[in-house]
């Protein structure tokens, strides 16, 4: 379906929610539908942060629940229009979330089950600053005197027609953030976030965004949700319910897509009514156990990922890439977008690097020039600290003394994401793709961040481009799982160059490949060398070493031992003792 | 300031239930950190063998000791059943949370179903004889639950540790591949850990039928805490989840002795907090 | 297995049965009935952490429901009580009374179980001008509704009314106490009458020695116990709801303190009467089922089909106290109000409710002050020989019994 009809079809199911009031339904329908809406509204919200981040958050229930307390503790004391206090709950949850956000995202270590137990121990906290301020202090906000506008003459119209807005507008929402910018650093934060930051994701600002928005959204779904029951209590809205429920339903629903939350959220809250009848109540309960079981066995990935699989198995053509675009296209303009620089002058400069870890010294004073347009190699015995350099270039690792100057830009001190922004790529010696995006995705993802910085259309014929470069086009909609180790060295290789980076870092991309494969990569990198861009070879490999570069440095223990053209360089006694020495004998 | 006295009584009350938080945490943290399965059922079952010890003490009139006999080799099996279960429909990290969910609500239907939502209270002799030491009490049946919560805690890290059964564990965990190495069966090791952490779900609900008052609903009222120790203990770690059950009880108690009660999940959690964010490691 | 375990297994097999057999035989008996039924919709939180109350209301409310059809029905009418199970949730309890009234068009109300879930139902009857008896509403002061009328006799104002109460008792006692401990749950509805409490104690001199709060779901009264010690109260106040207060014994027992006096605000009764450090126990209720309550006899008729009938439900405790007595009150002012006005229009029987008394077993209930509150009913119990008996105000304190101090 073209994007146009899907919007349409998605505002033509908005609208068509919205105009049920005036059939007059019973009121009951209205409820029962406004209690699915938010659901929908919580679990999608969750989902725009840990569905499509991945980091799993067990403290939904702290902003639904911040989001609820604020228009109980302004509706019940002030007389303003309820819309502004919805708007102040989304605030104060967001601005909450910002602020624990702020502090947990620093950290590079809590991630995983670490930050469940962060949001889940700031749920308590907050609950209980709740019960024991002026906020509740214990009885309960009963928000009697708050009375909403009835439109098409009910109240229960009223508070159906909030539900229908707050999830279209969650849905929404998600829709527009998963094929955003920000949604597609997401999925790669979620996949490998070390890598996305290097492919020039801004992860900090992005989960950020992610639980700035996911907080608003459950914010003012909670401060809906308080003028609905009317009266607030600590234990009803910091229960383990919220938490649980959301994740509850975007696993089942699929929670890496847009919609999946929303299709969990509606099957859950509609089977938890179907045993309402006062003589089924308790078998009732097992029943739905029993249904949630076998659902998820037998739909392991969620309602959206069987629809998906449905959807690949009946239309295959789908998925491969549609001929139109790539055939007739003219050449991208990556390659002229690269200027060709006139060779010699230095783009890439090391000073006196240094970098330890628990002691011991990784880069012991690093000094080492990279000059514009050349092919330089790096060499040496394995744990001779290449790999390390690389990292401390790309801004993985942040050096403990010393500088790295690219175009005139001290590296040194900035993240990584924005290093990739001025034009600097990597590839890894054992391939990181991105496992759950396809390989366009994977490449399209590089060309959307990085120095390229494309819009997805444009980073899509982007990505097309270079896995044809490359020769993976076939391969266009396969995972990475689908692709064998030289597939998954290419595919590292298209990724880096689709960000039209300047300087290139190859981590031994020709280890574990056959001589022909080395031959058709040997030829590649001369390629890219072509083409504008300076590359930096790190290799094992001599013989491709001798073959592709100008100049080589070589690394031992840190530190550069020498330097010089690469034939004069391996001639070197103290060269043949390292690596004889280390690595050969 | 509290004196002394309430000071050590109260940081007792924390260690004791501390190690019930631990002896709840135990199993859960072995089948999340080694089989990758975050077993929301785990609560159910402690609570499920509770009442199965409720009704064989009360009714049929065993000791607790035989009722621990038989309910831990029964839950044993139970566990390995489970796993096998999982294991034939590939049950991820995240489906577990789906399908656990499921058996818990459906194990708290049945404990509903068969002994009411009603209240039920294990009436036994001596149920709260104390030891007078110095000033401070120390209840017999409590002290019991904490120190069996320690040796079982002790007793697993020790089995994963030096046990070639537990190193082939730890190392699938890892790797199922190298597991396979050791010559054994990832299949079958995942069958044993599930038996060993649902019959430590059975020892748990053994002491909980000790100490607490049953109902239902209460599987779920101690999701929260137990989650926040298996996880601050680190998954998989035995001896991080006793500590991590004592030092979130024993500040919890701390906290009530000194000020009002109700702050102490803010102190608690707060430090849990702390920790987590200003140490670079776990507990 | 007990027998009502047993029992439980064969339901299960006639529940799998009746299963198939609604699945073969469909919806299609709704309107079988003859003589078309009065019906009356409620609530009652039949799973979740309220399940374990609920269940006396639905016991009570079935056994009222049949005496009702067994002596003629309502207006001539059979009488229908279509309940369904909010599962705890407030917000779903609004749902499915709006459902009862807008779908299902039931007659007449009846309440849900719990402040939270009464007060959603309230806003709905509230909507749509319904009548709504309750059974065991806490917070007097939130009820703004109009038509509401509480069968928990309360009266408008408990904080004050009812440690007042508490404090005539103990002062008629020998050993009167000079000095109170006074430690409360934050649950709404048991926190505002701690607060009230410490009021009323300060008015009546006596001397405050500690006032703790904890939340409610605390797990460890270890270090509150110890504080009630040090304290050293003549008497302790226990805002408690369910298990707590007996936890709380229970940890003051291990640490070999006994709390001179006690009293329970909302103990769970059965539990508490089975645990031996409640011995002496006092606490709140309205009706306890001992003479004087029982002299009338539809009280004593319920209690007896209530003991039976929780027995085989399988429930440990089967006596009627101020839960089972509130809701088998809430149905006797329903259907006064029905049989008083001849009619099930809402405004007529709302009407007639203010105006008049209604006469059920928890006493004679009037509805005309605050907030249709009228005289707080509430007597002081205590927990004798495993017993609750009534012990003031005197003219209601069961045979022979009478306040124990230590």
């Amino acid at each position: 379906m073209p994007i146009r009809a899907k919007i349409a079809a998605f505002l033509g199911a908005a609208a068509a929610f919205a105009l049920l009031p005036l059939f007059q339904p019973p009121a009951f329908y209205e409820s029962l539908l406004y209690l699915v809406f938010f659901w929908v509204a919580l679990a999608t919200s969750w989902a725009i942060l840990s569905g499509f981040s991945g980091y799993f958050s067990f403290g939904h229930g702290a902003f639904y629940g911040a989001g609820v307390y604020t228009t109980a503790a302004v509706a019940s004391r002030f007389d303003i229009p309820l819309v502004l206090t919805w708007l102040a709950s989304g605030l104060v949850a967001s601005l909450l979330g910002i602020a624990i956000g702020a502090v947990i995202f620093r950290l590079r270590r809590l991630r995983g089950e670490l930050f469940a137990l962060l949001t889940l121990a700031v749920t308590f906290v907050i609950a209980t600053i709740v019960l024991n301020t002026r906020i509740d202090g214990g009885p309960g906000v009963f928000l009697s005197g708050v009375k909403l506008p009835d439109i098409f003459g009910r109240q229960s119209s009223t508070i159906y027609l909030l539900g229908v807005v707050i999830a279209f507008a969650s849905l929404a929402t998600a829709w527009f953030v998963q094929y955003s910018r920000l949604g597609r650093g997401l999925f790669a934060i979620s996949d490998d976030e070390d890598v996305a930051e290097v492919m020039g994701v801004p992860t900090y600002r992005y989960k950020l965004m992610a639980l700035g928005l996911s907080c608003f959204l459950a914010g003012v779904a909670g401060g809906i949700h308080a003028v609905f029951v009317t009266y607030v209590t600590i234990s009803e809205t910091f229960s383990v319910v919220v938490p649980v429920s959301v994740v509850l339903m975007s696993v089942l629903g699929g929670a890496r897509h847009w919609l999946g939350p929303a299709l969990g959220a509606a099957f859950i809250t509609l089977l938890n009514y179907a045993f309402v009848g006062g003589e089924w109540a308790v078998i009732g309960r097992a029943i739905i156990g029993a249904i949630l079981i076998l659902v998820i066995l037998f739909l392991p990935h969620g309602i959206a990922g069987f629809v998906a699989q449905r959807w690949r198995r009946l239309r295959p053509a789908a998925v491969s890439e549609p001929p139109a675009s790539s055939g007739a296209r003219p050449p991208i303009a990556a390659p002229t977008a690269v200027p060709k620089p006139a060779q010699g002058g230095v783009l890439l400069r090391c000073e006196d690097v240094q970098l330890a870890f628990r002691g011991v010294r990784a880069l012991a004073g690093v000094t080492l020039d990279v000059r514009q347009g050349e092919i330089l190699g790096i060499v040496g015995p394995n744990g001779s600290g290449k790999s390390t350099l690389v990292n401390a270039i790309s801004g993985y690792y942040r050096p403990d003394a010393g500088r790295i100057l690219f175009g005139g830009t001290n590296l040194v001190t900035l993240p990584a994401h924005r290093i990739a922004e001025l034009g600097l790529a990597r590839t890894y010696q054992i391939p990181r793709p991105c496992q759950r995006l396809t390989v366009t995705e994977n490449v399209a993802l590089a060309g959307m961040f990085g120095a390229a910085a494309l819009d997805r259309p444009a980073a899509l014929s982007e990505a097309r481009h270079w896995l044809d470069f490359v020769g993976l086009g076939e391969r266009a909609a396969s995972l990475p799982a689908q692709l064998n180790l030289h597939q998954r060295k290419f595919l590292e290789l298209a990724r880096a160059l689709a960000s039209r980076p300047r300087l290139v870092m190859l981590d031994e991309v020709l280890s574990g490949l056959t001589p022909t494969e080395i031959a058709g990569a040997v030829a590649l990198i001369r390629e890219i060398r072509q083409q504008g861009a300076t590359v930096i070879f790190i290799e094992h490999n001599m013989r491709a070493v001798l073959e592709l570069t100008e100049r080589l440095v070589v690394l031992n223990y840190g530190q550069v031992i020498a330097e010089g053209l690469p034939r004069d360089v391996v001639r070197q006694p103290d060269v043949i003792k390292a690596y004889l020495g280390t690595a050969h004998v | 300031m509290p004196s002394a006295t309430l000071l050590g009584q109260s940081i007792l009350s924390g260690l004791f239930i501390g190690g019930l938080y631990a002896l709840m945490g135990l199993g859960l943290s072995l089948a999340w950190g080694y089989l990758k399965l975050i077993n929301l059922a785990h609560l159910a079952f402690a609570f499920l063998a509770a009442y199965v010890t409720y009704q064989f003490v009360g009714y049929a009139g065993l000791s607790p000791p035989v009722a621990l006999l038989i309910v831990v080799p029964a839950f044993f099996l139970l566990g390995v059943a489970l796993q096998a279960l999982y294991t034939r429909f590939a049950v991820g990290e995240f489906a577990s949370l789906l399908v656990t969910f499921g058996i818990a609500v459906i194990v708290e239907s049945l404990i509903q179903y068969f002994w009411t939502a009603d209240f039920r209270k294990l009436q036994i002799e001596h149920g709260t004889a104390s030891l007078r030491i110095g000033t401070l009490f120390v209840p017999v049946i409590e002290a019991l639950m904490l120190l069996v919560a320690a040796a079982l805690s002790l007793a697993t890290w020790a089995w994963l540790r030096f046990t070639y059964l537990g190193k082939a564990m730890r190392a699938s965990a890892e790797n199922p591949e190298i597991a396979a190495a050791f010559g054994i069966d990832p299949r079958r090791l995942a069958l044993l850990m599930s038996g060993i952490g649902t019959a430590y779900a059975g020892v748990a609900g053994v002491f909980i039928a000790l100490t607490s008052t049953l109902f239902p609903a209460q599987i779920f009222a101690w999701v929260g805490v137990v989650f926040a120790v298996v996880i601050l203990g680190g998954l998989g770690n035995p001896l991080g989840v006793l500590a991590a059950g004592l030092a979130i009880g024993v500040s919890e108690s701390v906290t009530m002795a000194v000020t009002e009660p109700t702050w102490a999940p803010l102190v608690a959690f707060t430090l849990l907090i702390l920790v987590l964010i200003l140490r670079p490691g776990r507990i | 297995m007990t027998q009502a375990t047993t029992q439980r297994w064969l339901g299960l097999a006639r529940i799998a049965a009746a299963t198939a057999l609604a699945a073969v035989v469909g919806a299609g008996q709704a309107d079988a009935q003859s003589g078309q039924p009065i019906r009356i919709g409620s609530t009652l939180a039949l799973t979740g952490p309220l399940a374990a109350t609920s269940q006396v209301h639905k016991i009570a409310g079935e056994i009222y429901v049949e005496q009702l059809n067994k002596s003629g029905g309502l207006l001539g009418r059979p009488v229908e009580w279509v309940l369904k199970d909010d599962q705890s949730k407030p917000d779903l309890a609004r749902t499915l009374y709006e459902q009862l009234i807008t779908a299902d068009k039931v007659d007449l109300l009846m309440g849900p179980y719990a402040t939270g879930a009464i007060l959603s139902a309230m806003s709905v009857a509230q909507r749509y001008n319904k009548v709504l008896v309750h059974h065991t509403f806490g917070i007097p002061s939130m009820a703004k509704y109009e038509m509401h009328f509480p069968a928990w006799a309360l009266g408008p104002t408990p904080e004050a009314t009812f440690p007042n109460q508490l404090f005539d008792a103990l002062a008629a006692s020998p050993k009167p106490p000079k000095t109170i401990a006074i430690v409360t749950s934050k649950f709404p509805s048991v926190h505002f009458l701690s607060v009230g409490a410490r009021d009323v104690a300060k008015k009546r001199g006596l001397q405050e020695v500690l006032w703790l709060e904890w939340e409610f779901g605390n797990r460890d009264f270890g270090p509150i116990a110890a504080r009630v010690k040090d304290a050293k109260p003549d008497a302790l106040w226990i805002g408690a709801i369910g298990l707590e207060g007996v936890m709380l014994l229970e940890a003051a027992k291990k640490i070999d303190y006994e709390p001179p006096v006690h009293f329970h605000l909302y103990p769970a009764p059965g539990p508490t009467a089975k645990a031996p450090e409640a011995k002496n126990a006092l606490a709140a209720t309205i009706f306890e089922q001992h003479a004087p309550f029982t002299n009338n006899p539809v009280a004593a008729n319920f209690v007896k089909e209530f003991n039976d009938r929780a027995a085989k439900a399988g429930l440990p405790d089967n006596s009627v106290e101020v839960q089972a007595a509130a809701s088998y009150t809430a149905w006797q002012i329903l259907t006064a109000a029905v049989n008083g006005t001849k009619s099930l229009d809402d405004k007529a029987m709302g009407a007639w409710l203010k105006a008049n008394r209604v006469d059920a077993i928890i006493g004679k209930l009037r509805f005309d002050g605050p907030s249709n509150y009228g005289d707080d009913l509430m007597k002081i119990k205590q927990l004798q020989d495993g017993k609750w008996n009534v012990v003031w105000p005197k003219e209601y304190a069961a045979p022979g019994a009478s306040l124990k101090t230590p």
